[in-house]
């Protein structure tokens, strides 16, 4: 009943080639195909935002995509962000060192977001609008547990960390973090 | 160096923010089965015939259950406090509905199939042959004569009925020098984890073993519950909690789903699963607090209340909703903070055509904080003395613990004056009066309104299974010297396990990153009672306290032994082992621990038993179950209290509200982990916001619920929370846990739904606003605000006169 599609797709570095049903979601795919579960779902709605994952730099919701639509694109899940060896992401570290998660479920796609933030908006350090820009970017996932207080300053401290590291890198200076 | 009172993260956060969460719907079993439910579309209705035929005919269903069997093969589900204990209604019911529906929603078939998509293709092919019934949607209409009957075996909808007296009320109110009187309603809400519910159960015929992983908050007990219900051993059953993506109190036990997997993989002998979709979660996972308050309360001159009278209605739902007691625990509150001499509380829990009542965090005890903060704002708008201050006139002053209140509940200790006067240094009034005035000059309305929410903890209920006030804690420590701690309570998010972890890390003096803390798994964890009324880290952290003070002492006995030194004279910090005053005498605890491991004969340990494991039980203070007067008993343990205030700003054009800054100055007593706490009481608050904003389930007079999506049930985002929310920690240690801890799970849910509603109305001191009916949306601002101008405009010299339901003589 269910008809199959070609799928070739690069997720967290590594390329897939699959047959994949053609009503099969992203989100479905990454879990149950790759077995990459660290991407949630919790509405199926498009609404909460947990299963924000990046697609080609953007983040977008995995429960709102068929796999079949991201044919040739590049993926990247919260299983991605740390580095081979563990090292973890400063958004990674931020979210950990400033408890900016309880239960840890809504984390993987609100990190994603926060990713796709920090990238595209000049976040300028002490910079007035600054939380509430963080608080405008992060308006799509929801997180029940927090109160998002501890969230936006893990975003703000994460902001102040990679771009001190993207100075570094240009300078290049080896800013690997170690692990903890 | 002392780990208790440090602010740490959660244990468990780097292996959270890695992707690596082990979340029950993450479990993988070969050859798992998916169930989904074939659920009623109506609110009231006979089942006639349920035809199966074209369901089974679709590829890939395995099996296809009805209400008839299982009703034969299995035992009802029931409720822990059952309202037939208190002379109520029995609450009995099978997970799947046999021959009538009684709200939208409820389950009538479960279909098995090998994918998810075949067995909800199957579901919707189930044909089902309804003759509708009338509905009732409303508690008030229901207690009628004529109302129809939720439950066709019942004569009427009153679930529960219980009446708390003291003193004389009718005296009271008659001797008062003036009155107030109206009513408060809080709407229907329910808790809305990010997580939806998630049961996998795989039976092994081979051994005779049923492995169920659930998202629950309480695996002890729901092994009980399944036991019971599916007839099998207790040791015949382990259920494994997953990370849980948080509860708040819904996870419990006793749900349809978890006991329909069960059965299903029992009977299959396969795996099987299901994952709540959220539309079943809106429509039957169970809702909370929709509440009616009725009240006379009569006064004082100088504000103090000398009676009242309230009468609490709450609409519970279907009785299928297991967690009717909330209502229960409303009137058992009140009048929460205050000192009423003569006080009557009745309460009616009423059944109705919606879902029934999930738990959900603060547990009936926020709506009466919300119904009394809001009585307070009448008696101090109907005296004309401050709000803040019409409460301090009426706490239970600091030397009058323990409490006892009107049904019984014994309060154990608090400061509730010094927390409210600090509240209001921290608010500086007059700065804001400044800052209000000089907004109302560029047309803005600021508003600053008050709260103190008393939340009891630990809840305790005689014979009940679920609700007991004891937890155990095995503290194990290894031949290496590294410890392992296994608990009965569990953590849904909260981090209870970190300030575990950092009471036994003090109590041996071991390092904290030697301390490994295991929950969850009815086969490893001693037998507890898991995660609810914040009882985690005050029952289960004094369990685990005092099992590895009992190893400390063993440890110093064998300490003593080598150092050739009494064992009063030891002490041990960081991994070692000292002699007070002599700080070059010292054995690591890894050297003693090998003493005991590895000889065993030796002369060191040779006086103590083998092995380094201790498995303590705590049985909390301060709860009293001997009935005293009236049949009365005291539940809760700890009450912790928070004094809250809120700056809002109103848009009167749309009544849109924005919640400016939140403080708060909260005491759950000893703190162990303040980063975890304050955690806590920021989730808290943001849930209470959307309570008194945002979240409202709407039901239409068919019974039909409107909001089954996040899309029209909001929950606030970062945008809608305060930039600021500040708070503060008073410490008034209770004598009910060894280290002085109070619960603080459910703090800061209550005190928004109250002081957000006195901000609104005090943005307009020209205008008699009374908000008397939540949520506060901006609907509902707007016409409040509406009718305050017409009516000032019409009728200037009498305010207050034409308000619907409240007046003042």
């Amino acid at each position: 009943m269910t008809s199959k599609v070609a799928l070739r797709v690069t997720v967290n570095g590594s390329k897939y080639e699959r047959e994949v049903p053609s009503r099969q979601l992203l989100a479905d795919f990454l879990r149950e195909d790759l077995g990459l579960t660290g991407t949630q779902l919790g509405c199926e709605q498009g609404v909460c935002g947990s299963c924000t994952v990046m697609l080609d730099g953007d983040s977008v919701r995995s429960c709102l995509l068929l796999a079949a639509q991201v044919d040739g694109a590049e993926i990247v899940t919260v299983e991605g962000l740390a580095q081979e060896d563990g090292a973890l992401h400063p958004i990674q570290r931020a979210f950990w060192e400033h408890h900016g998660l309880q239960c840890g479920f809504c984390t993987p796609g609100m990190m994603i977001t926060a990713l796709d933030l920090i990238a595209k908006l000049p976040l300028a350090e002490g910079s007035p609008e600054l939380d509430q820009k963080i608080r405008e970017g992060i308006a799509g996932n929801l997180c029940r547990c927090t109160g998002y207080q501890n969230i936006v300053a893990a975003v703000r401290a994460a902001a102040a960390k990679m771009s001190g590291q993207a100075e570094a890198e240009a300078g290049s200076t080896d800013s690997r973090e170690s692990a903890p | 160096m002392s780990y208790m009172g440090q602010a740490r993260p959660g244990l468990h956060n780097r292996r959270l923010v890695a992707g690596r969460g082990r979340f029950t719907a993450d479990v993988e079993r070969p050859n798992a089965c998916w169930m989904a439910l074939a659920r009623t579309p109506h609110a009231s209705a006979r089942i006639l015939e349920i035809d199966t035929s074209e369901a089974e005919a679709v590829p890939g269903v395995v099996k296809i259950l009805l209400g008839e069997e299982l009703a034969r093969e299995t035992r009802p589900l029931t409720a822990s406090y059952n309202p037939e204990r208190g002379g109520g209604k029995r609450l009995s019911f099978h997970a799947l509905s046999v021959d009538h529906v009684h709200f939208v929603g409820q389950p009538v078939a479960a279909v098995v199939a090998t994918d998810r998509h075949a067995a909800h293709l199957a579901c919707e092919r189930i044909v089902v042959d309804y003759e509708q019934e009338p509905v009732v949607t409303d508690a008030v209409e229901a207690l009628e004569p004529d109302a129809p009957v939720v439950i066709p075996e019942w004569e009427d909808n009153l679930v529960y009925r219980t009446e708390y007296n003291q003193g004389d009320v009718a005296a009271g109110l008659a001797e008062a020098s003036g009155t107030v009187s109206g009513s408060f309603k809080t709407q229907r809400y329910l808790s809305s984890p990010i997580e939806p519910r998630s049961y996998l159960a795989d039976f092994d015929p081979y051994e005779e073993m049923l492995t169920v992983w659930s998202s629950t908050q309480m695996p002890h007990p729901a092994r009980g519950t399944l036991s019971r219900c599916l007839g099998l051993p207790e040791t015949s059953i382990r259920v494994v909690q997953g990370d849980v993506g948080g509860g708040f109190g819904t996870k419990s036990p006793g749900s349809s789903e978890e006991i329909l997997v069960a059965y299903l993989s029992h009977q299959l002998q396969r795996p099987v699963r299901w994952v709540e979709e959220r539309q079943e979660y809106f429509l039957s996972c169970g809702h909370a607090r929709e509440t009616l308050f009725e009240f006379d309360a009569g006064f004082t001159d100088d504000g103090r209340l000398l009676a009242l009278d309230i009468r609490v209605t709450g609409d519970v739902g279907s009785p299928t909703g297991l967690a009717w007691v909330q209502s229960y625990v409303t009137a058992y509150c009140l009048p929460c903070a205050y000192k009423v001499p003569n006080c009557r509380v009745r309460l009616h829990s009423v059944a109705t055509n919606k879902c029934g009542w999930a738990g959900y965090r603060g547990f009936g005890k926020e709506t009466a904080t919300q119904a009394m903060d809001r009585i307070l704002d009448r008696v101090a708008d109907a005296t004309g003395i401050d709000r803040l201050e019409v409460r301090l006139r009426n706490f239970i002053p600091p030397d009058e613990f323990p409490y006892s209140q009107v049904s019984g509940a014994m309060l154990d200790s608090g400061d509730y004056p010094t927390a409210m006067r600090r509240l209001a240094e921290m608010v500086d009034r007059d700065a804001f009066r400044a800052e209000q005035e000089a907004a109302r000059q560029e047309g803005r309305h600021l508003g600053l309104g008050f709260a103190f929410e008393l939340t009891p903890e630990g809840c305790s209920m005689p014979h009940n299974p679920v609700l007991q006030g004891y937890d155990g804690a095995t503290v194990r420590v290894g031949p290496s010297g590294r410890v392992t701690v296994l608990t009965g309570v569990t953590s849904p998010g909260s981090g209870n396990e970190t300030g575990i972890a950092q009471i036994v890390a003090d109590a041996l003096g071991v390092r904290f990153d030697d301390v490994r803390v295991i929950q969850g798994d009815t086969d490893t964890c001693p037998y507890g009672l898991g995660n609810f009324s914040s009882r985690s880290l005050m029952i289960g952290g004094s369990a685990a306290l005092e099992a590895a003070n009992e190893l400390r002492d063993k440890l110093f006995r064998v300490a003593g032994n080598a150092l050739e030194v009494a064992e009063e004279d030891l002490v041990s910090e960081d991994g070692e082992i000292r002699v007070k005053g002599s700080p070059d005498r010292s054995i690591p605890i890894r050297k003693v621990a090998s003493m005991i491991y590895t000889n065993a004969f030796g002369r060191e340990a040779l006086e103590v038993e083998p092995g380094l494991e201790s498995t303590r039980y705590f049985r909390v203070g301060n709860v009293y179950h001997q009935p005293e007067t009236q049949g009365r008993f005291s539940a809760y343990p700890t009450w912790p209290y928070m004094a809250c205030a809120a700056v809002v700003e109103v848009d009167p054009t749309t009544g849109l509200v924005k919640v400016v800054r939140y403080y708060g100055v909260h005491d759950c007593g000893t703190v162990i982990n303040p980063m975890l706490v304050e955690g806590n009481l920021h989730g808290g608050i943001a849930q209470g916001l959307g309570g008194a904003l945002y979240e409202d389930l709407v039901y239409d007079e068919n019974g039909q619920l409107l909001t089954t999506t996040f899309m029209d049930y909001t929950l606030p985002t970062a945008v809608e929370m305060p930039a600021e929310v500040i708070t503060e920690h008073q410490v008034t240690p209770t004598e009910a846990t060894p280290l002085g801890t109070k619960g603080a799970g459910e703090s800061g849910i209550a005190g928004p739904i109250s002081a957000i509603a006195s901000a609104i109305e005090d943005a307009f001191p020209d205008l008699d606003l009374e908000l008397m009916e939540m949520p506060l949306q901006p609907e509902r601002v707007w016409q409040a605000i509406q009718a305050a101008q017409n009516q000032g405009a019409e009728d200037p010299g009498a305010q207050g006169a034409a308000r619907p339901g409240a007046s003042a003589r």
